[in-house]
């Protein structure tokens, strides 16, 4: 299948380099500490942040660090074929592992000793690079919850089809059959705080796909930084008045 | 949901119930100011998205071809679930929300689907068959709970109403096997611009009275729901017929103020519908697609009758 | 093809299958200590559905679960596998499930939960042979079972389905005349306070109807109270067919 035509433009119109259409909305669900939508082109996640708050279950509460916890969940209108997914099915909790790794790696759990921050990341719309999405919606609603972080996380999926390294991937280049590589890092500290790959590529060629999806993620870390500095300007401008 | 609530904040929800004027300002008989948003999904062939409050559901609806349920060749089918996301509240994590999703699926089930003959359901089953006996479409209605302050059946049924109402089926061409040996050989039209609407009228919206000491209220808000001693949710379609009903809340009623709380529901769900149908003209066939955004700001001073108040 | 089915279920002379007229219910039978080892226990058949329900408690609550100044109920409600015709129905433990949160729901206004702090009761129910109108008789069945385990309760719950096929309003279907409905109605009822403790409705009904059904459960109940409140009593009572609006026929004996 021919996932670049010969105009160099890709399936959904998009140059082989270019991310998905970014959007993103702070403080969507009122009772929660912090909330955040956060789409990529059609893909669209809502996440969640409840904490930091006392620990439920007092055997996991760390008395030296927050204890970070994470639960994905899909929508089961959220794929193109409809099917109702177990939430404890092994997708998901790998994919909540990936996402409390990746958050955790982020927060200052020392900060915060004998408490415990909930993230709860629901995907609306699955159209590939759900993995990023879901990260780039956690790094929101924890930065609107006011928990604090080393840096912002952002990440980013890139591809290798037709032999040319491809950006930010939908559902059907996902499922072309080439490598996924999702990255996910700190924008300001350069340091790489999730890196996941299937399928196989050269090392030449693996190297090109990787510097794609870490200029990506800067990228992306750039649109949430804007984000953010909006919404604070907001609720200066509404602490203010 | 676990709602906190200290003796005082008890004891000024019921007085504030009692003396009509409840904690937000609202009347016993009010409803919240209410936002809906339809095609929300795109991956749906319908869908909608409603805030009421501080309650924000989403419900979607997915066509599917399928075969007639056995024993009614002529009949399509219907399905209803809902799901509560931990987003909603930290309970729901893991398997905590289970019990309330199956609580307001096998509500909405009862109030949409009829009876076992198939007869007063909301859609017309026979309008969803395409090949009797041998292709029919299945239409899966999915409610998902992002954030929850109280009411959720009625939103839940709102936005399930508005989302039939927008969804769209594909023209379906039967090119041969239409004799009943044969196997149904079909083409599904890839044009967007040709699909057909369902007849949504029939479809009720549920109210809930919620009773909170003596009197009862609609559009409870969490707080006023864990104050309740008994809830009754009464769906109510445009012929004015009752279509469903549920009860919770453990104290008993008597069989007087249920058939009162009946008819109260009915008055509401006529100005609830009326409310639906404005929001349904910005929605025309012609626009069909693009996200239509409506917001219910006049319907907070529309009292049971309909009628404006200050 | 509406015609049909109710020329099925309803005989020319305006009688159903079983002879029953459409405001008659089918021949009860109610036991209560039907199991030695529990604390309470009753067997109730109203025509072929058949449920035996155990009472266990009050007893410890699970460790797991917080602190509660009031009592628990725990509802269990299960079939045989051998209830249906087909041998264990597809999607039973979806039904299971939501009879036992019904059950709960039609039993907790009814128990003095205040009476037994920090401990549980457990309503175990089976139904063993299923002939339409379970949870109805579940609910009877446990609140005499209840009773029967000294539970302090408010009040006898006594229930009752109804079917509408048509224009006909069917009391106590059987399973029959529940896959042909085109609508049906539960009601459990505190028969002495008269009070609604759990109501179920589906179908279209139009505002006079529905209230007609109502009220006909709620009577049907009454009836079915006054027969439960013998029981405890007798400890074995067997009542025949009794009518609402009608003469009651003579009691049929084994």
């Amino acid at each position: 299948m021919d996932f670049i035509s010969p105009e160099g433009l890709r399936l959904d119109g998009r140059r082989p380099l270019e991310l998905r259409q970014l959007q993103a909305e702070i403080g969507v669900v009122e009772k929660a500490d912090g909330s955040a939508t956060f789409e990529m082109g059609n893909t669209k996640v809502i996440a969640v942040v409840y904490g930091p708050r006392e620990v439920q279950s007092r055997s996991q509460q760390q008395h030296d660090q927050a204890l970070v916890r994470c639960e994905y969940s899909m929508a089961s209108f959220s794929t193109g074929d409809r099917r109702r997914r177990g939430k404890g099915d092994r997708r998901a909790t790998e994919l909540s592992l990936v996402i409390r790794q990746t958050m955790e790696a982020a927060i200052l759990t020392n900060l915060l000793p004998r408490s415990q921050i909930d993230i709860f990341v629901q995907v609306l719309q699955a159209d590939g690079g759900t993995r990023a999405c879901c990260i780039n919606a956690a790094t929101l609603a924890l930065a609107d919850a006011g928990i604090p972080m080393r840096d912002i996380v952002a990440s980013c999926a890139a591809g290798y089809l037709n032999s040319t390294p491809i950006l930010d991937l939908n559902y059907l280049e996902d499922s072309g059959g080439g490598p996924d590589l999702t990255v996910a890092l700190f924008p300001k500290l350069d340091k790489v705080s999730l890196l996941q790959m299937d399928s196989k590529i050269p090392l030449d060629v693996f190297e090109k796909v990787m510097n794609l999806a870490s200029e990506g993620a800067k990228a992306v870390a750039q649109f949430i930084r804007e984000k953010l500095m909006e919404n604070t300007k907001q609720l200066v401008l509404a602490k203010g008045r | 949901m676990v709602v906190g609530l200290s003796a005082a904040e008890k004891v000024y929800i019921a007085g504030g119930i009692a003396a009509d004027i409840r904690g937000d300002g609202r009347g016993r008989h009010q409803f919240r100011e209410f936002n809906i948003d339809t095609s929300v999904i795109p991956q749906a062939n319908g869908s909608a998205r409603i805030c009421l409050g501080g309650t924000d559901v989403i419900a979607s609806v997915k066509a599917e071809l399928s075969v007639p349920p056995p024993g009614r060749p002529n009949h399509g089918k219907l399905e209803i679930s809902v799901e509560c996301s931990p987003t909603a509240a930290p309970e729901f994590e893991g398997r905590g929300g289970e019990e309330l999703s199956m609580d307001l699926s096998r509500a909405l089930q009862r109030s949409f689907l009829g009876g076992t003959s198939g007869a007063g359901a909301a859609i017309d089953l026979a309008a969803l068959s395409i090949v009797e006996g041998k292709l029919c479409w299945a239409l899966y209605i999915d409610g998902l709970v992002l954030s929850s302050d109280g009411n959720l059946l009625d939103a839940l049924s709102i936005a399930m109403k508005a989302a039939l109402s927008n969804c769209g089926l594909p023209k379906v061409e039967i090119i041969g096997g239409t004799s009943p040996e044969e196997e149904p050989d079909y083409e599904l039209s890839g044009n967007p611009e040709e699909f057909t609407r369902l007849e949504t009228s029939l479809v009720p919206v549920i109210v809930t009275l919620t009773k909170v000491g003596k009197h009862y209220i609609v559009d409870a808000t969490a707080e006023e729901e864990s104050q309740m001693t008994a809830a009754v949710s009464v769906a109510v379609n445009k012929k004015g017929s009752v279509c469903g009903l549920t009860k919770r809340g453990g104290t008993g009623l008597d069989t007087s103020v249920l058939l009162d709380m009946i008819s109260v529901a009915k008055r509401h769900s006529a100005v609830l519908r009326r409310a639906l149908a404005f929001a349904g003209l910005f929605s025309s066939p012609n626009v069909e697609k693009r996200p239509v955004s409506f917001c219910l700001l006049l319907f907070r001073r529309l009292d049971a009758n309909g009628c404006r108040t200050k | 093809m509406v015609l049909e089915t109710q020329k099925a279920l309803l005989k020319s002379d305006g009688t159903r299958l079983d002879d029953r007229l459409p405001t008659y219910v089918r021949p009860a039978f109610l036991k209560t200590g039907a199991v030695k080892v529990a604390a309470g226990s009753a067997y109730a058949e109203f025509g072929s559905t058949k449920v035996i329900v155990s009472v266990y408690g009050p007893r410890e609550s699970k460790k797991a679960q917080a602190f509660s100044d009031i009592g628990r109920l725990n509802c269990d409600v299960k079939f045989t596998s051998f209830a249906t015709p087909l041998r264990g129905k597809a999607g039973q433990d979806i039904g299971d499930k939501e009879f036992s949160v019904l059950l709960h729901k039609a039993l907790e206004g009814a128990v003095d939960l205040h009476s037994f702090p920090k401990t549980t009761v457990d309503v175990f129910a089976l139904v063993l042979q299923s002939d339409g109108g379970d949870l109805p008789a579940i609910i009877t069945c446990a609140s005499m079972a209840l009773a029967d385990a000294g539970i302090v309760m408010r009040d006898i719950v006594a229930a009752i389905s109804l079917s509408c096929v048509g224009k006909n309003l069917l009391l106590d279907p059987t399973y029959k005349e529940e896959t042909q409905e085109d609508g049906s109605v539960m009601v459990a009822i505190m028969t002495s306070r008269r009070e609604i403790t759990q109501v179920t409705l589906t179908g279209e009904w139009s505002s006079t109807k529905a209230s007609e059904a109502l009220e006909l459960c709620s009577d049907a109940c009454q009836k079915l109270g006054e027969s439960v409140f013998l029981v405890p009593k007798v400890c074995i009572e067997e009542i025949g067919n009794f009518a609402i609006f009608q003469l009651p026929r003579p009691p049929l004996r084994n």
